[in-house]
């Protein structure tokens, strides 16, 4: 995953976190350790907390790119809130063509080279994959959640969330590795004043 | 060993060895080339056979890859994907049923993530129901997608190949199946000439061939062949099997490749034809030229036979063949011709010494005898013939005896040499005959030219030869037969030859031409012995007397025994017709011996005891060789009482000299016994006057030739004279033969002659007749 991409991300996630905050008495952080089944900490992993004041505080991310360079994607693996619109800019000189057949949203991007006058709004929570008719190898995920408090794992296979507003949340778990069309995991996470941590095991993951 | 033999053995054996030889070569060879063809040929398939697989399992991979690609289309189809993803079942279908038609595919097929089947398409419509058999391939297949299985459906063997269908992460998974039919085994026909088939297995042992491009006649014999047959045997010739399986899971099916051995042998065949002509000729070119060869060596061979048989026979002659010839048969004439020249030589020396006689170097009697053939089987010149004359030396025992062995040879040598000039035809020959006795082949005209030699040899003779202070009269009786004439052949002619000189000898000739009268062998003779045997035993024998009268004063009345032949039908037979024969076979002494009986009965009559006759009786030369005679004709005159005195026995000269020391002892002998003796036909023979001197003799009786020539022959009379004193002095009575005249008698009266004997006196006659002339006598008297 693209460095910049995860600090601009994180940044973003710290943004809203502050506004939620606003409307909140008390926010924290939540930590959380992703492994797989064997134990060793998985990297990429999306996670997420869901709850009903958590989707009422989503807002749509401005700005959000799936920009096409050296015939992949970057970032491969995109997290946007419902609503985001995302712009596909096109930095190869050879055309793609980008499409979805995911039920969370179908599009495709015909033909076409530099940026697409119109970004594609991500209503529907899910997982979108993303591919080129052109170039087969070409793969990228666009996972679309119904809030704001989302991060990706690092290397070590640690996620922290800061801001969290305490409350009853849904701790969801995704990654590329997961079977497709395999919903994320979920397990239930209480987030107090004081900091939470959480551990998550995926299986079946594919390398 | 006939030439037959020789032939058969060496020819047959050498060609026929060779030949067997070339043909067990020429034979292992082909077998060997055959074998090795037939390996080659089966390494060559087996290799080929392994380029055939590869290139069939090629060609599966080809078709595998194929329909990945067609897969692998339909997959990277946009509208399909779109299809796929928006479960569009019937724009699933079509899609399906679309790429699998372009690819010829069997079925196309649909299948989730979860490898479950959601759509399938197949133009035929039998495979609508993928049979369970394919659970098992789509597994494996999708554990390798770049791999392609091999199932049965339907009894068929189908290819499969399988794709993920990417949107872009796979949602599904595309299937083909494709035939492995008849299309396939066609284009791997084409490709590489060899016959494809395909077998299933029906699970339970048995199996069918659902694809093949063998002709129906193979494929049946392909069919009813068990599993993992390597090759079946088909009218088209035999073929070899090459299996390569086909499924792996499943009904077992595998693809057969084969090949043809025939096919390949093919042109094998024809170069062993080739060489089996090549090895014919071969064959029939060696049998020529070693045949060739071998008659070269036997032809030789042959000849050698023949000559050695010709060596055998004694015939050197003929020089050996072959000896021109540079190598082992040359070697091998040359060897025999020096054996055969050698041989001749050492035959020639041999015969020589045995042919030959030492002493005087003339043919000795084996080569005449061989000469007298030789000239006898060759072609006789017309109006010739050929003498044999045998010449024997007259008295040679006394030269001998008196003069030394060595004289003796020496006189031989000097005969040889006087022999030798009286050869005048080529083909004419002289030869000591053994002792003193010679042999001539003549060649002449007739009997009278065989004479004219004969009479040329006695004057050669008539020179005596003189050794040192040696003289020697020669003197010889020579026999002479002629060829055709006296003879059939060689033995007769000389034996007839030999019995002429005796005849020759007996009547003191020099030569004598022969007559059958000589000969005690001939028919003739053989006939009159038998004629005289029974004259003697039927009495026809007479006994005649010829009166001596005394021409002196003296006593007695005096006879000559002679005899006469009475015979029935030739009526009196002369005494010379058969006494010389009688003399010649022996029978004499019979004759003889009846005459003297027959004397000395008439001396016992008592009227001629009355007037005291003395009778003399001849003896031949045979009697007095007989060492008897004195005692038989001793116990004669003691059977009938008359004394020996009364009988004279008159002995020839010659009779005396053929034996002279034998004639001796019985003179004496019978001198002892009290006979008289007398010497017969004096003047005749060759005895000396001193030789007489020492015999008993009491009388001498002249020759009647020199008697009946007094008259005429002052000679004669000289001889006659001297011959009376000489017996005179010698104390000898002296009778004179052959007085025939009044004067005769009175001139050897004259002479002082004892006794005279002769047809003046009186003929011989009968006893009777004697008996009656003497009563007419006068006493002491004689008649005139």
């Amino acid at each position: 995953m693209h460095p910049a991409c995860c600090a601009r991300a994180a940044y973003r996630a710290l943004l809203v976190a502050l506004a939620a905050s606003a409307g909140a008495a008390w926010a924290a952080t939540v930590q959380v350790d992703v492994r797989d089944g064997a134990g060793k900490p998985v990297e990429g992993a999306v996670v997420f907390l869901e709850s009903a004041e958590a989707q009422r505080a989503a807002r749509p991310l401005p700005g959000i790119e799936m920009a096409q360079e050296h015939k992949r994607f970057v970032p491969g693996v995109l997290a946007v809130t419902t609503g985001t619109e995302v712009h596909f800019p096109n930095h190869d000189a050879v055309r793609h063509h980008v499409y979805s057949f995911s039920p969370a949203k179908k599009f495709e991007l015909k033909l076409y080279s530099g940026t697409p006058a119109n970004p594609v709004r991500f209503d529907t929570p899910g997982v979108v994959v993303l591919g080129c008719n052109i170039h087969d190898q070409m793969v990228a995920w666009i996972l679309v959640v119904d809030t704001p408090y989302f991060a990706h794992s690092g290397p070590a296979g640690r996620v922290q969330l800061d801001g969290v507003p305490a409350g009853a949340y849904r701790l969801r778990t995704w990654h590329p590795g997961l079977p497709v069309g395999a919903a994320a995991l979920a397990q239930p996470l209480s987030v107090g004043p004081a900091p939470a941590s959480a551990a998550v095991v995926l299986t079946g993951l594919t390398p | 060993m006939n030439w037959r033999g020789l032939r058969h053995s060496l020819v047959t054996r050498l060609v026929g060895m060779s030949l067997l030889l070339l043909l067990a070569v020429q034979l292992a060879g082909f077998a060997v080339v055959r074998a090795s063809i037939e390996r080659n040929v089966r390494a060559q398939i087996a290799r080929e056979l392994d380029t055939d697989e590869r290139v069939w399992r090629r060609l599966l991979e080809q078709k595998a890859e194929q329909l990945r690609q067609g897969s692998a289309l339909l997959a990277a189809d946009y509208g399909f994907r779109s299809a796929v993803s928006s479960d569009d079942m019937q724009t699933i279908e079509s899609a399906l049923e679309n790429h699998g038609a372009r690819i010829g595919a069997a079925v196309t097929a649909l299948l989730d993530t979860g490898l479950t089947v959601r759509v399938v398409s197949s133009p035929s419509g039998s495979m609508l129901q993928l049979p369970e058999t394919l659970a098992q391939v789509v597994p494996a297949l999708a554990a390798q997608p770049e791999g392609s299985q091999v199932a049965v459906v339907n009894g068929l063997p189908h290819q499969f190949v399988m794709v993920p269908l990417r949107a872009p992460l796979v949602i599904g998974w595309v299937l083909m199946g494709f035939p492995v039919g008849q299309p396939m085994a066609q284009e791997m026909r084409q490709l590489l000439a060899l016959d494809v088939a395909v077998r299933v297995g029906d699970g339970r042992g048995g199996h069918s061939v659902p694809v093949s491009t063998l002709p129906p006649a193979a494929l049946a014999r392909l069919r009813a062949a068990p599993n993992g047959v390597q090759e079946i045997a088909t009218a088209g010739g035999t073929l070899l099997v090459r299996s390569s399986a086909l499924s792996v899971l499943g009904t077992p099916s595998e693809a057969l490749l084969l090949r043809s051995v025939d096919e390949l042998v093919a042109p094998y065949r024809q170069l062993q034809w080739l060489l089996a002509v090549i090895t014919a000729a071969g064959v029939l070119l060696f049998a020529l030229g070693s045949s060739a060869v071998a008659r070269r060596v036997t032809t030789p061979l042959r000849a050698l036979l023949a000559a050695t048989r010709r060596l055998s026979m004694g015939n050197y002659a003929v020089a050996m063949e072959h000896t021109e010839r540079s190598d082992e048969v040359g070697d091998l004439a040359r060897s025999f011709d020096h054996m055969r020249v050698d041989i001749a030589r050492q035959q020639n020396e041999i015969r020589d010494l045995a042919y030959r006689d030492r002493l005087t170097g003339v043919p000795n009697r084996e080569r005449f005898r061989a000469a007298v053939m030789d000239a006898l089987r060759a072609d006789p010149v017309p109006g010739h013939c050929l003498a044999v004359l045998v010449l024997d030396l007259d008295r040679f025992k006394h030269v001998n005896d008196v003069l030394g062995y060595a004289f003796g040879d020496r006189l031989l040598q000097a005969v040889a040499g006087r022999l030798q000039p009286m050869m005048s035809t080529p083909g004419d020959m002289l030869a000591r005959h053994g002792g003193n006795e010679f042999a001539l082949l003549l060649h002449v005209a007739d009997a009278q030219a065989a004479l004219r030699v004969a009479d040329r040899i006695a004057r050669s003779f008539e020179t005596p030869i003189r050794f040192d202070d040696q003289t020697v009269d020669l003197s010889a009786s020579m026999g002479i037969a002629l060829w055709p004439d006296h003879a059939v052949d060689a033995d007769m002619l000389i034996n007839r030859a030999e019995i002429a000189m005796y005849g020759a000898k007996r009547r003191l000739t020099a030569a004598l031409l022969y007559d059958p009268a000589l000969d005690s062998s001939s028919a003739q003779t053989l006939s009159l012995l038998g004629d005289l045997r029974r004259a003697v035993e039927q009495g026809e024998l007479r006994l005649y007397l010829q009166p001596k009268v005394g021409l002196q004063p003296a006593e007695g009345v005096a006879a000559e025994a002679l005899l006469r032949w009475q015979h029935p039908q030739r009526g009196l037979v002369p005494p010379m017709e058969f006494i010389p024969f009688a003399e010649q076979t022996g029978f004499v002494r019979q004759l003889t011996r009846w005459v003297f009986e027959q004397v000395t009965i008439l001396l016992a009559r008592p009227e001629v005891r009355a007037i005291g006759l003395r009778v003399s009786v001849n003896l031949s030369t045979r009697d007095l060789l007989d060492p008897e005679l004195n005692l038989r004709l001793g116990a004669i005159l003691a059977r009938y009482q008359v004394p020996a005195a009364q009988i004279c026995l008159e002995i020839t000269e010659s009779a005396i000299m053929d034996d002279p020391q034998r004639a001796e002892a019985m003179l004496n002998r019978l001198a002892q016994q009290g006979f008289k003796l007398s010497i017969d036909d004096f003047g005749t023979g060759y005895s000396s006057l001193a030789y007489l001197r020492r015999l008993p003799v009491h009388e001498l009786k002249i020759d009647k030739s020199f008697v009946m020539g007094m008259q005429s022959a002052e000679g004669d009379a000289m001889i006659v004279r001297s011959t009376i004193d000489l017996a005179h002095n010698l104390g000898l009575t002296v009778v004179a033969e052959g007085v025939e005249t009044a004067e005769v008698l009175a001139y050897l009266r004259e002479l002082s002659c004892d006794e005279a004997q002769g047809y003046y006196i009186s003929r011989p006659v009968p006893v009777p007749e004697f008996l009656a002339w003497q009563a007419r006598q006068p006493t002491g008297g004689i008649a005139p």
